[in-house]
């Protein structure tokens, strides 16, 4: 079994961050040549969280999208792989159990968080294949969807993570 | 419901006619094809289309889900003697519908509400097809086809709230529609009367394609939308 189905995910959606994630989330923004100090905020809720990944969030995704392309032409990993799909749906049954464990049964925001933990486990995989370092912001991010978290970008000039 | 008998394994496939063998062949190649094309290139761009990162990791979700859907049916299709190259999109023309180049979201909103409209229609035929796996299958993805359209539909209703969006949901709706009709395959279908005779579907594919229009019809009504006429033996 691959150990990425045995990860935390979504576990620690709302509860206090703690100082080494918070050194993390730091990493990842200096990583992708974002500020490092932003303020973090902590969504408190699914809905906040909703809310929030609705707006704009141009920069940031942009960022991420110029080190996806740059690192593309060396991995490109495929999408109906059977590990791959097994994770995929590890990820939507632990965003679902973690709604419903908060009282959430919004079947789209399920998929949202699923498809945002698939992305990021993209991202992870696409840094791993081409050879990246260990200290790479794509692995820095997976890092915290493994320890529970759902990073959500940067809206309103503060990086919100739930 | 189907007169042909049930043909609950592939063991039972093996020997049933070679007529019966190829038509579920055929079948289950086409949505096989149609789910990887739809993946490639519809779903997997329009996360870079998508204006936020709820529509993004929701347009990443839906990606897979799709993907998933083209795997069981190419897993079926393994195990019924679908030679593999059969389903590499490298290798088949795909149906018109996929040759459109997706260039906005508001066009894939509307290829979700309206494209997979006609794959809820193909699913629907297929819940009480003769061959029980392939009619396992039909019951196991329909749910997140349903799920899809109703994306689409719900993005489309955003959409439409200001004068500019419902302009762009019209535009990507004319350059859409008129050849969905199409995914229905041609009136009088030799192929279609064949599936027919061995309970593997139930439909024509003018009566699909009747009711596609129809139920397209009262989707996009309710949005101030109109669609556009089609050149079709409908």
């Amino acid at each position: 079994m691959s150990p990425a189905l045995d990860e935390a995910w979504f576990s620690a959606l709302g509860a206090p961050l703690g100082e080494a994630e918070r050194l993390e989330v730091a990493a990842y923004l200096e990583g992708l040549g974002l500020e490092p100090a932003l303020p973090v905020h902590m969504a408190g809720s699914w809905s906040e969280a909703a809310e929030l990944c609705r707006q704009s969030a141009d920069a940031w995704w942009q960022a991420e999208e110029a080190e996806r392309v740059r690192l593309e032409p060396r991995a490109r990993l495929d999408p109906s792989d059977q590990d791959w799909l097994r994770l995929t749906e590890r990820l939507h049954g632990a965003a679902a159990i973690a709604a419903a464990h908060a009282g959430c049964s919004d079947a789209a925001l399920i998929r949202v968080a699923a498809g945002a933990a698939t992305y990021a486990a993209y991202q992870q995989r696409l840094a791993q294949a081409a050879g990246a370092p260990p200290a790479h912001p794509f692995l820095r991010k997976y890092a915290l969807y493994c320890g529970g978290r759902w990073p959500l970008g940067i809206y309103d000039q503060r990086f919100a993570i739930f | 419901m189907s007169a042909y008998p049930t043909v609950k394994t592939i063991d039972e496939f093996k020997q049933q006619p070679v007529e019966y063998q190829n038509a579920v062949r055929k079948i289950v190649r086409s949505h096989a094809l149609n789910e990887l094309y739809g993946a490639q290139v519809f779903d997997e761009p329009a996360i870079q289309l998508a204006p936020t990162p709820y529509a993004k990791w929701l347009s990443c979700r839906v990606a897979m889900e799709e993907y998933h859907h083209h795997v069981r049916f190419k897993e079926l299709a393994d195990q019924i003697g679908v030679q593999a190259g059969e389903m590499d999109t490298r290798n088949k023309r795909p149906l018109n519908i996929f040759e459109m180049p997706l260039e906005s979201w508001e066009q894939f909103c509307v290829i979700k509400m309206l494209g997979d409209l006609a794959e809820i229609l193909q699913v629907e035929d297929l819940l009480h097809c003769s061959f029980v796996p392939l009619r396992n299958i039909a019951r196991t993805t329909m749910p997140e086809e349903k799920f899809h359209a109703q994306f689409g539909l719900d993005f489309c209703v955003d959409l439409v709230e200001t004068d500019a969006g419902r302009e762009k949901v019209q535009r990507a709706v004319n350059g859409f529609y008129p050849e969905a009709p199409k995914f229905f395959g041609a009136s009088g279908s030799k192929n279609n009367e064949l599936y027919r005779k061995y309970g593997i579907k139930l439909r024509s594919n003018e009566d699909m394609r009747a009711d596609y229009m129809a139920r397209a019809k009262s989707t996009v009504e309710p949005l101030g939308i109109t669609l556009p006429g089609v050149s079709f033996d409908a």
